[in-house]
Order: structure tokens, then C-alpha cells, then sequence
């Protein structure tokens, strides 16, 4: 049809002339109904940020059965809805580390966006952040997203769990989300939401410090040359801003300079920040978003900011510190940074102890040669049973778990409870009941780094 | 060209021609890349778009033609607090870009905040500091340096950041603003005009010298620009086979990368990338298995040899030499019967890869499809 004639067509029906009878655009349709159904599986994740993508890939690679549990639109977590870009070190002192499917998606990210890695080779010295590797987030994303579905993970975005039972050596985990309501038995459940949301529908104790660390929401700056500041009149501005209760101190560490130096990069801090429920995280995504509003708000009055602007911003807070589980074995401070080889080891950690505190973050560096390892036991609650955690909320004490928290870490974490779930399944026991031997030997073949093995 | 700037010339040539030796005063520096005596200094003005009027950056070569090192004349003033002191100062870049060491000129000497000129020991300390260029001071302003109120405002705390109270672990103590304004020079715009223009130099001759360097930073530059940049040589190539191993991460990524397609024609380099695999570690592995998918063709000894280790290899590695099978259109019975038996995999995942592999090459044979349709009934 030509243009012209189109063109006449549409406009003879837009007017209704041409034809009697014109069907209605608008039609009542059957009211929304919630789906419910029944799914049966070996293995459920809860969580899919930097631990429950990881630990999902290795039990689908390892030939299991594998839902995957997401509550928000997409995977990866702080890694990419948290904007934390860089996920930690995987090299120690010249030699890697924390290797494994983790790796693998970090490696193929890189190649993907013609990213150049650090060189590894080179200890960091006291400046841990030149081995941390940078992503693009949002390609990160679709990448592992793609790895989860061709080890053939089960994506359940937008669902969150209700209920969480254990009966007759099934797991029966109840989620609503967007018009479903789903009842999934399993096998061995990992929960992996950083929260131990999981474990405490399942009845298991929790553990919290009285004050936790900040949360911090991502976000880019831009519209102002940062070298021709005059940075010592925007401090004193900033200061009196403060004083007359304008903006608050330790919103951006008490630190503009930094603020505008980094352009937004992991500067701001949210006390209190929580993301274990829907009203807590609301809380913690709001007063990130109100904190910026009101300093882009008081940026834009200062010479040589005017056109400052937002050029990007996370959707959520990215949170560092909630609820930790009471495990069989809880990893301290002192093992941490003696670098214990525990027995039941399963993956390394490595990082700086890093508690961030309303006037920023000072880390402590580890001493050269020490490489922390993560036992088993620690991702498994006392007095549960075919039930794992892996992520920040390990069992471990909170000077610990502020280096183990770091996603390099968790990545290996993951790995190691995705296989030792993996194997429950195939042998019909308990990950505490699997052989060692074989559990480690499943993390290698996926090339995964194993403590005390060569 | 004034008379002032002539001599300073000359006496960077009879300086430069000296070597790079930290044996004489007013002279710190770090090895070279290349040790060659210095023949002659070649000029070259740019636009560096910074504080100093000084426009010339000065390349040394040797007689063979091969960039030795460059250099530029920092003079310029280092201010806090509404005092100046007089920074005067020529820095060196090794050609890879790697700040190679300073040079005061005659009677000159640095100073701390108190006017006591810098011990041997100080300068040494700044020497070191200046080498590294992943320094925190990069990401700090100037004005983040002394961990003191930044202002006098009545009632209201000073501000000691976090980062202030580390500095003293980048800087020259009392000199932090002599340390930052040399490691941002060292570091500013000139860096890349080195590295420019030794690009513009580059040889297979002199690529092989770089790879050969005793500093890893060196290596690493060399193998970024291997691939485009000049004509792959036997030499170049057993180099960065050699690289290719478990002990050094970094060395081998790039090499790995280094390779090109180019190189990939030959039978022997697959069959040599083949034996690297066989002996690398999960990362690596996956990196080498890429790296042929980049060749023209895949040689029917490195085929043959994949297909026989399938059974062994870990479920994602399965996936990615199917993934390459199929990229060279491999067809042929004895592969799919190699691929065939990994549907008998307790593995249902190893299984998956291999019954959609088959699948896709559209395979006849009976006995093969027979084990295909066995597969699918038990899922």
C-alpha cells in the first residue's frame, strides 16, 4: 500500500467512516486472578545477589534441580542493584584466590565490555582498591542471568517467601509475588538474601549487633569541573549548612570535598540502613534519595556547581550490615586476621577488616601471607537440617563478618553451598554429612579454589 | 629558544647520556627498560593542557634508534596557605610510561614545610612514592592532604577525614604538597604522550626487549600492545607462550590475549595453545578454549583431542568445546559418538549440552539417535 492510500485508510477508520460498526476498543475483561501452583524441586535459592546466582549456576552445572528466588527484577544484587560495581579482590599476594564460577562471570564481563583487568601480580600494598575490578553492572546482569538459565535455574523474579517448613526431609517454601502464590518442596534450601530472611521463617535464631554499619546509595554526579573549586569556600558553605540543620553530618561522611571528588561513588552513608523487609528497605531507599535531593539541592547554590546534576542513580541502598545466623561455628575476628585453616574449609575470603562508621571507613589490612578461610560449618544453623546460607549472613562475629560480607567472598561461599547441596541431593544426606573429599573435589572440577588443596 | 632553556638542554643531554644511575647527587632513579647508552634527545612540543608554561617533552634514544626514555621540566610553585615555594624539578618516564625517576638541576634541592632541605633518605622515600601509580593521592584533592580543619568557623568541628589520617603513608612527611603535585605530573596528561609516542616507535625488535624487562609492569605494557600494533614473530609468539602458565595470572591473561587470529593460522601454535590448556588451571582454561575460537580453522589434532577429553572435563567446559565444535561446523562420526556418550552422563546438566549439540548437527546415525531419544524419556 502507498503512503498516501495508508494514510487515507487510517484516517476513514480513525472517523469511523467507511464501516456501520466499529468494535470497541475498550472490553471488560475476566477480573485478575492469583496463580497458584505447586512446584517440586532438589535444590531452592532464596536471594539471587552476588551468593544465590553463584550458588544456583554451580547446583544446576552440578545436574540438580534448581529454583531460583528473586524479590526484586533482576539478578546480582548489590553487585548491580546496589551499584557496587567491584566485586572485591580475588587475589592475595600474587596468587589467585577466589576463582570458580565467580570468577568466570567477572572475566567474561570484562571481555564483554573491553575492560582491561588489574594487574594481580603486584601485592596492593595498603591500597586494596587497585585489585578491585570494575564492572559494568547492568551487563553484569544479563550476563549471569544468561549463565543461570543455561545451567537451567528455575528464575523466579518479583517472589518472595511467606513460610518456610520442614517435614518429613522436604522443605516447603511458600512465595507470593505478582499474581502468584507458589508452594515449592525441595530437598535443601540456600538463602542467600544477606538478611537470613530465610532461616528466620524457618525458625532459626538470628543474631544482630545494636548498631550496624551504614548503608550507602550509588549515584554519579556530574555538570561541574571539580578542578577549578574553590574547595575551601564550598567547605565552609557546607559546614554552615550542617550547623543550621540544612543538611545532615554524616550523610556524606562529613566530607563534601569527597563527595564531589568521587562524583557519588560510594560516598554517601545511610545509618541504620536495613534491607531485611519491605518497610525497612522503603526506609533506607528513601532517606538516600531524600539526602541527595537535599545536597544536589544545596550544590546547585555554590559557585562553580550551578549545573550540577544527577547523571545516574541506584534504584535501592546498597546495605552492608543486617542479621548474621548463629551457625555451628562462628568465625572471629581473630581467625580472620590469623587467617585459621579450618578443617572443614571450603572456600578463602579475602579483604581488609572494613567497618564503616558515620565518619567513613579506615580498613585494617591483613598481614602479608594471610589468607582467611570459611569453614562449612559456618553457613549452616545450629539445630538445622539440609539448610544452608551463604553471604553476608554467615555465622560469624561482626569485625569478621565486615571483611567476609565483601562479594568476592560470598561469590565463593556460594559455590561452595550450591555444591555441597548438589551432593545432599545426589547422596541422600545432609551437606554436614557429605564426604569432604567429595565436596571439595566438586568445587574444583568447577573450578572453584578449595583451601589446603594445591 | 632562550639561552636559559638551551642550557638546561644540554645539561639534560650530558645528564641523560650519563645513564639512569641514582649514584649522583640530585639523581634517583629506577631501572630502565632498556639500558642502552644514550645517543641523541629529539624534542617534541604539545599542548599538555597544564599549569606550566614549559610546552617540550624530551624523548632520549639510543643508536639504534630505540626510545630510551623521556623526560620534562617541572617548575612550577607549590603553594598552601597563602605561602609558595619553588618546585624545580626535570622528571623522567621510562617508555612504557612508568615514571622512571627526578633530577634536580645544579644546587637545587627540595624542602619540607619548614624549609630543612629533604634527606638522602627522604629522597629516596619520594622516589618510591612517585613509582607508584596506584597511590591513593591520585584520588585525593590537594586540599585533603594535612588532616586539619580545612576552615575557622565558629562552633562547628574541623574536619579530620578518614582519609587525611593515611596520608602519611603516600607522602614525604612535610612535603605532602611537594609529594602531590611531582606524583600528579608524573601521572597528569604527560604520561600519555610517552607512551604515544613510543607507540609510534614500536617494533617487533623492540617489543621483545620490553617482554624481556625484568619489571612486570614493562611485560604487561609490551603485551597490550602486541595485537595491532606490530607484525606477530615467531620470536613474539614463543614469547608469550611462555606466559602462558599457573604461576602468573596477569602475565598470562594478556598473553593469552596477545595472540591473534593471525597467529591462530598456524597448526603448531593450536596444538602448542592445546598443551597450555591441558596443564591450566579453570580460569585459564576457559580463556584458551576462547582463544581458538578465534582461529581460522580448528586443526583436526586439536579436534580430536578435545573430543577425547570431553568425558573428564567440568560441566562448563563441556558447553564451551561444544560451543567451539559447532562455531568450526564440526560434523563428523566420531565426534558426535565423543559427544554421544556424555548423554549417559549422571550429569543431567553435562547431558543437556550434549543432547542440544547433537540436536543441531542434525545427527542420522541410529545408534546415536537411539541414546538421544534415551535421554529425553529420562528427563
Amino acid at each position: 500500500m502507498k503512503r498516501r492510500s495508508a494514510l487515507a485508510s487510517i484516517g476513514a477508520i480513525s472517523f469511523g467512516i467507511g464501516s456501520k460498526e466499529v468494535d470497541p476498543v475498550e472490553i471488560v475483561r475476566e477480573p485478575y486472578k492469583v496463580k497458584k501452583q505447586s512446584l517440586k524441586t532438589d535444590i531452592v535459592v532464596v536471594g539471587g545477589g552476588t551468593a544465590g546466582v553463584i550458588a544456583a549456576i554451580q547446583a544446576g552445572r552440578a545436574g540438580r534441580k534448581v529454583i531460583l528466588i528473586e524479590n526484586g527484577s533482576q539478578l546480582g544484587g548489590t553487585t548491580t542493584t546496589g551499584g557496587v560495581a567491584f566485586p572485591g579482590i580475588f587475589f592475595a599476594w600474587g596468587k589467585q584466590v577466589i576463582g570458580g564460577i565467580g570468577w568466570e562471570l567477572v572475566q567474561e564481563a570484562v571481555a564483554l565490555n573491553d575492560d582491561t583487568l588489574p594487574d594481580f601480580s603486584i601485592p596492593h600494598g595498603k591500597h586494596h582498591p587497585r585489585h578491585q575490578v570494575r564492572l559494568n553492572g547492568q551487563l553484569y546482569a544479563m550476563l549471569i542471568e544468561e549463565k543461570c538459565r543455561e545451567a537451567g535455574v528455575n528464575l523466579r523474579f518479583y517472589e518472595t517467601p511467606t513460610r518456610v517448613a520442614f517435614q518429613s526431609n522436604t522443605w516447603t517454601v511458600e512465595t507470593v509475588g505478582k499474581g502468584t502464590n507458589t508452594e515449592i518442596t525441595c530437598k535443601q534450601l540456600i538463602d542467600c538474601t544477606g538478611n537470613g530472611y530465610a532461616a528466620h521463617l524457618a525458625g532459626y535464631k538470628l543474631l544482630r549487633e545494636a548498631e550496624t554499619q551504614p548503608g550507602t546509595l550509588q549515584f554519579q554526579l556530574g555538570g561541574y569541573d571539580f578542578k577549578s573549586l574553590d574547595l575551601k569556600m564550598i567547605q565552609a558553605k557546607y559546614q554552615q549548612a550542617i550547623a543550621s540543620g540544612q543538611l545532615v553530618k554524616s550523610d556524606f561522611r562529613n566530607n563534601i570535598v569527597g563527595l564531589l571528588k568521587s562524583e557519588g561513588d560510594n560516598i554517601q552513608h545511610i545509618l541504620g540502613a536495613d534491607s531485611t523487609t519491605s518497610e525497612t528497605h522503603s526506609l533506607a531507599n528513601v532517606q538516600g534519595r531524600t539526602a541527595l535531593l537535599n545536597t544536589l539541592r544545596f550544590l546547585r547554590t555554590l559557585p562553580g556547581l550551578e549545573k550540577t546534576k544527577i547523571v545516574d542513580m541506584q534504584n535501592e541502598t546498597g546495605i552492608r550490615e543486617t542479621y548474621r545466623i548463629d551457625g555451628l561455628y562462628k568465625i572471629t575476628h581473630e581467625d580472620y586476621v590469623t587467617g585459621k585453616l579450618f578443617d572443614d574449609a571450603v572456600s578463602y575470603s579475602y579483604y581488609p577488616i572494613d567497618v564503616h562508621d558515620e565518619n567513613g571507613v579506615v580498613p585494617d589490612h591483613l598481614k602479608e601471607g594471610v589468607v582467611p578461610s570459611v569453614p562449612l560449618r559456618a553457613l549452616i544453623p545450629k539445630n538445622s537440617k539440609n539448610f544452608m546460607v551463604a553471604g553476608r549472613c554467615l555465622s560469624s562475629d561482626r569485625l569478621a563478618n565486615s571483611a567476609l560480607r565483601v562479594q568476592a567472598s560470598c561469590m565463593g561461599m556460594g559455590q561452595a553451598a550450591g555444591a555441597a547441596a548438589a551432593l545432599a541431593c545426589k547422596l541422600d544426606k545432609t551437606p554436614l554429612e557429605v564426604p569432604l573429599k567429595d565436596l571439595r573435589q566438586l568445587i574444583t572440577e568447577h573450578g572453584g579454589i578449595v583451601p589446603g588443596i594445591v | 629558544m632562550n639561552k636559559c632553556r638551551i642550557l638546561f638542554l644540554l645539561t639534560l643531554l650530558a645528564l641523560a647520556a650519563s645513564g639512569f644511575r641514582s649514584d649522583q647527587p640530585g639523581r634517583y632513579f629506577l631501572s630502565p627498560t632498556l639500558s642502552l647508552p644514550a645517543d641523541h634527545v629529539q624534542a617534541f612540543t604539545f599542548d599538555f593542557k597544564d599549569e606550566l608554561l614549559d610546552d617540550t617533552l624530551f624523548q632520549t634514544r639510543s643508536k639504534e634508534g630505540f626510545p630510551l626514555s623521556y623526560h620534562r621540566r617541572l617548575k612550577t610553585s607549590v603553594c598552601f596557605d597563602d605561602k609558595c615555594r619553588l618546585l624545580d624539578v626535570a622528571i623522567y618516564w621510562n617508555i612504557t610510561g612508568r615514571y622512571l625517576g627526578f633530577e634536580l638541576p645544579q644546587k637545587e634541592y627540595l624542602s619540607k614545610t619548614d624549609h630543612e632541605p629533604f634527606t638522602t633518605d627522604e629522597y629516596q622515600r619520594l622516589n618510591a612514592l612517585l613509582a607508584d601509580e596506584q597511590s591513593p593521592l591520585g584520588n585525593m584533592s590537594y586540599e585533603e592532604l594535612v588532616p586539619r580543619p580545612y576552615f575557622t568557623v565558629k562552633g562547628i568541628d574541623g574536619v579530620t577525614s578518614a582519609t587525611a589520617k593515611s596520608v602519611l603513608d603516600y607522602i614525604v612527611k612535610g612535603a605532602a604538597y611537594t609529594t602531590y603535585k611531582m606524583w600528579h605530573f608524573i601521572y597528569g596528561p604527560t604520561q600519555e604522550r610517552v607512551t604515544e609516542l613510543t607507540i609510534k616507535s614500536l617494533s617487533p625488535e623492540l617489543i621483545m626487549k620490553i617482554l624481556e624487562s625484568g619489571d612486570a609492569y614493562d611485560k604487561l605494557w609490551a603485551l597490550n600492545h602486541i595485537n595491532g600494533h606490530v607484525k606477530p614473530t615467531p620470536q613474539i609468539l614463543g614469547q608469550l607462550l611462555r606466559f602462558i602458565d599457573n604461576r602468573n595470572y596477569s602475565l598470562s591473561e594478556r598473553a593469552i590475549n596477545a595472540i591473534s587470529p593471525t597467529d591462530l593460522q598456524s597448526d603448531s601454535v593450536q596444538v602448542l595453545l592445546l598443551s597450555k590448556l591441558n596443564q591450566a588451571d579453570y580460569s585459564q582454561k576457559k580463556l584458551l578454549i576462547k582463544k581458538l575460537k578465534e582461529a581460522p580453522f580448528l586443526n583436526a589434532d586439536v579436534k580430536t583431542n578435545l573430543a577425547d577429553q570431553l568425558p573428564k572435563l567440568s560441566a562448563e567446559l563441556v558447553g564451551d568445546v561444544l560451543v567451539l565444535f559447532q562455531k568450526f561446523g564440526v560434523k563428523d562420526l566420531p565426534t558426535y559418538r565423543a559427544v554421544s556418550q556424555l548423554l549417559r552422563s549422571e550429569n543431567r546438566f553435562i547431558g543437556s549440552k550434549a543432547l542440544k549439540f547433537l540436536q543441531d548437527a542434525g545427527v542420522t546415525d541410529e545408534a546415536i539417535s537411539r541414546e538421544m531419544a534415551a535421554f529425553r524419556t529420562s528427563q
